[in-house]
């Protein structure tokens, strides 16, 4: 009955989607504008530097205009508007103790971001993408809190900064492009779409809305994540290798517009300075195209963004990414296959590790529980095949798998060993100090998430695409069946995901 | 750190105010970016320096009649070209040169040496070879070489074919064929009109491996 309520919203969506069309085909120009700002200053469509005409996925001509600064072209307007609506539903909501909270608007339509972007070149050498962005369901609210759980707080802030200064230096024997790069998310900087920060189904609305879309599984990412400030420079040879260098550090003081909107809580705080590197190699033929490639970062992340007095209250971790991208590229075909893999060590603060466990027993009623890890490593694989037929019509398959090291540190839900329930009463059970959490808990305290997401799109005009996704799991927090201990199987977080994306 | 970034943010700007040439300028609205610099550091993206571009999604360019390249260039500018791949890239790259820049483009790519981007289907070759040399009689349609040239070169207005990629020789044959998005090729919809899918193929095929008699 669920999925017969969301399949008439779906219709119902799609055939508002489609009524929508002919007027947006009347009002578009021949001369469409693609992601506005960037096309307005080339006076290119959307598929000369966007795979198929899906954003963000670049082709060998976009990666170009990247690497040279966005400084193709003329001067322009350079604001562009982003909206996105969406409809999710998750499989099951009845395993839940408060279905109305830990599914809130499930299946409901929603406005659920809008960006704007400020992008566009600069100087002959310098050119700017910068997106601000208001997310309307970024905060939920907890019982008692006075928003209540089932409400929502939007909020607006700094999403993707890429201030460039790029130059050129090409004739017969030699092509060399350089540039420098000052942005506040690691590889965002990237021009492939492997790259940690640009790997992602998208639109990725608030997953505090829709918690178990694909956008809220795991995907390669390294330490600090995003709104931190970093200053990389590249170099791009021969078409053939690609290498970048460049340090993050917190984004505060002068530099904090790189995490503007983002509260102090929020503010990922790295002590020193935290070096990223990457080397890519690439090469083209006919209308195919390769990229292999290698990443890594080094950041010690404070263990609490709002008190960094303590000089050894940080983690370190170590990311190290491996990932590859082929294209094929002739119209009106586009097939894209993409890998990455990344592996992250963290070794704890004296603080974080060495902990005792809040519960008192673990999946398997062992007694005892070990106290938390020193360090931990965690292995994400993402990989994604697509096909896209005249830039219109487009699918795609991915795959997710992160595995890891198990420790009590990641349990939220544990038995208690005298009446070998799950723990409902921390006060009560032997040595158990915390409530199981339901829907979002792991009682195994391993990290193991695992599924496919399946896509189909169309994009009637070149700034519009109405998309639909199933994401399945075969796993999630450690688990196939009961992983947060209250009777939960990783098929029941099984969702499916509609949405119609605009630009302009 | 801090320091170090600001040292490197000023060196930044430093750069970008002092070493900006126009010599290597990515401007397409300036009228005094020349022509070699526009070919150089956008053209070359996707037909290559040389001209003889990877992806057979773009044209090679090299050893391209002047005229012809100077009356493409017009044709996009004004949007009387408007086949998919003018309008979404060239409508662009063109709107804003000058007669003058157009002009140089045209003789920078003109001037460079054509090569093959490889073997066509050995299946097709020869009835390509065919319909080059002789046309396909009973169909109408009169041997390519008639305008293009014995060897493909190209003549003043008409393109040079030798050594054009296949698939693009083929989505061209196409869109003179079933479409009037191409004017100034009206002479060619009569030409093409008779064509079978499996011709084109093939004399695209002979094309672009074509050899130098």
């Amino acid at each position: 009955m669920l999925w017969g309520r969301l399949g008439r919203k779906l219709i119902a969506g799609t055939v508002a989607a489609a009524a929508l069309v002919p007027l947006l085909l009347i009002l578009a120009p021949r001369e469409a504008q693609a992601l506005p700002a960037f096309a307005r200053q080339t006076g290119h469509n959307c598929v000369a530097c966007h795979a198929g005409g899906q954003f963000p996925e670049l082709t060998p001509y976009g990666r170009m205009f990247k690497m040279t600064g966005y400084t193709i072209g003329q001067r322009a307007l350079p604001l562009s508007v982003m909206g996105v609506m969406t409809t999710s539903r998750v499989k099951d909501t009845t395993k839940s103790d408060n279905p109305p909270a830990d599914f809130a608007k499930n299946g409901a339509g929603l406005f659920s971001s809008g960006s704007l972007f400020i992008a566009g070149k600069v100087t002959e050498n310098i050119g700017l993408f910068s997106q601000i962005t208001y997310d309307n369901y970024a905060e939920q609210g907890v019982a008692g809190d006075g928003m209540g759980a089932t409400s929502f707080k939007g909020h607006t802030s700094a999403d993707n900064i890429d201030l460039r200064y790029a130059e050129r230096f090409i004739d017969a024997n030699r092509d060399l492009i350089f540039g420098v790069s000052a942005n506040n998310n690691p590889s965002v900087s990237d021009p492939w779409n492997t790259a940690a920060s640009w790997m992602q189904y998208v639109p990725v609305p608030s997953p505090s809305s829709s918690q178990f879309i694909d956008g809220a599984a795991p995907y390669p990412g390294y330490g600090p994540g995003g709104q931190v400030a970093g200053l990389s420079a590249y170099a791009y040879l021969n078409k053939l290798l690609y290498a970048e260098l460049g340090a993050y550090k917190t984004a505060n003081r002068g530099l904090s517009f790189m995490s503007a909107g983002t509260n102090n809580l929020g503010t990922v705080k790295l002590k020193g300075p935290s070096p990223y590197w990457r080397l890519a190699l690439t090469r083209e033929w006919g209308a195919h195209n390769i990229m292999l490639g290698a990443s890594g970062m080094v950041s010690d992340v404070y263990d609490n963004p709002e008190d960094t007095s303590d000089p050894t209250a940080f983690s370190r971790r170590k990311d190290q990414g491996f990932d590859a991208q082929y294209q094929y590229l002739l119209d009106p075909h586009t097939v894209t296959a993409q890998a990455a893999y990344m592996t992250s060590k963290v070794r704890y603060s004296d603080a974080m590790a060495n902990q005792p466990s809040a519960f008192a027993s673990d999946a398997l009623g062992n007694m005892g529980l070990p106290n938390s890890n020193v360090s931990d490593t965690t292995n994400i694989l993402r990989a994604k095949l697509t096909y896209v037929y005249r830039a219109k019509y487009g699918g795609s398959l991915g795959y997710f798998n992160r595995t890891g090291s198990t420790n009590t540190l990641n349990q939220t839900s544990g038995y208690d060993p005298t009446t070998g329930l799950i723990t409902s009463d921390p006060t009560g059970a032997l040595g158990a100090t915390a409530l199981s959490t339901r829907v979002g808990g792991n009682l195994t305290g391993n990290p193991a998430t695992s599924g496919f997401t399946y896509e189909a799109f169309w994009t009637p005009v070149q700034y519009v695409r109405v998309g639909l996704q199933y994401t399945s799991y075969s796993k999630f927090n450690g688990a196939a069946s009961n992983y947060d201990g209250l009777g939960r199987d990783a098929k029941d977080n099984n969702s499916l995901f509609f949405y119609i994306w605009g630009a302009y | 750190m801090k320091r170090a970034c600001i040292i490197l943010a000023l060196a930044a700007v430093a750069i970008g105010a002092g070493c900006s040439s126009i010599d290597r300028s990515r401007s397409l609205a300036n009228p005094n970016t020349p022509a070699r610099t526009l070919a150089t550091q956008v053209c070359s993206n996707c037909h290559e320096i040389d001209g003889n571009s990877t992806s057979p999604n773009f044209p090679r360019l090299a050893g391209q009649p002047e005229e012809y390249l100077v009356a493409q260039l017009s044709e996009f500018r004004n949007h009387r070209r408007a086949d998919p791949a003018g309008y979404e890239y060239m409508w662009g790259i063109s709107r804003s040169l000058t007669d003058d820049q157009i002009k140089g483009l045209a003789a920078y790519f003109s001037a460079q040496t054509p090569s093959s981007p490889g073997p066509g289907n050995p299946n097709l070759v020869a009835d390509g070879k065919q319909i080059f040399d002789s046309g396909a009689p009973t169909q109408g349609v009169p041997p390519c070489s008639t305008c293009h040239g014995d060897r493909g070169q190209g003549n003043g207005q008409f393109p040079r074919i030798a050594n054009q990629h296949s698939d693009y020789v083929v989505k061209q044959l196409s869109v003179f064929q079933r479409t009037d998005q191409r004017p100034d090729g009206a002479a060619m919809k009569v030409v093409t009109h008779p064509l079978t899918d499996q011709q084109m193929q093939a004399v695209a095929a002979y094309l672009q491996d074509m050899p130098s008699k």
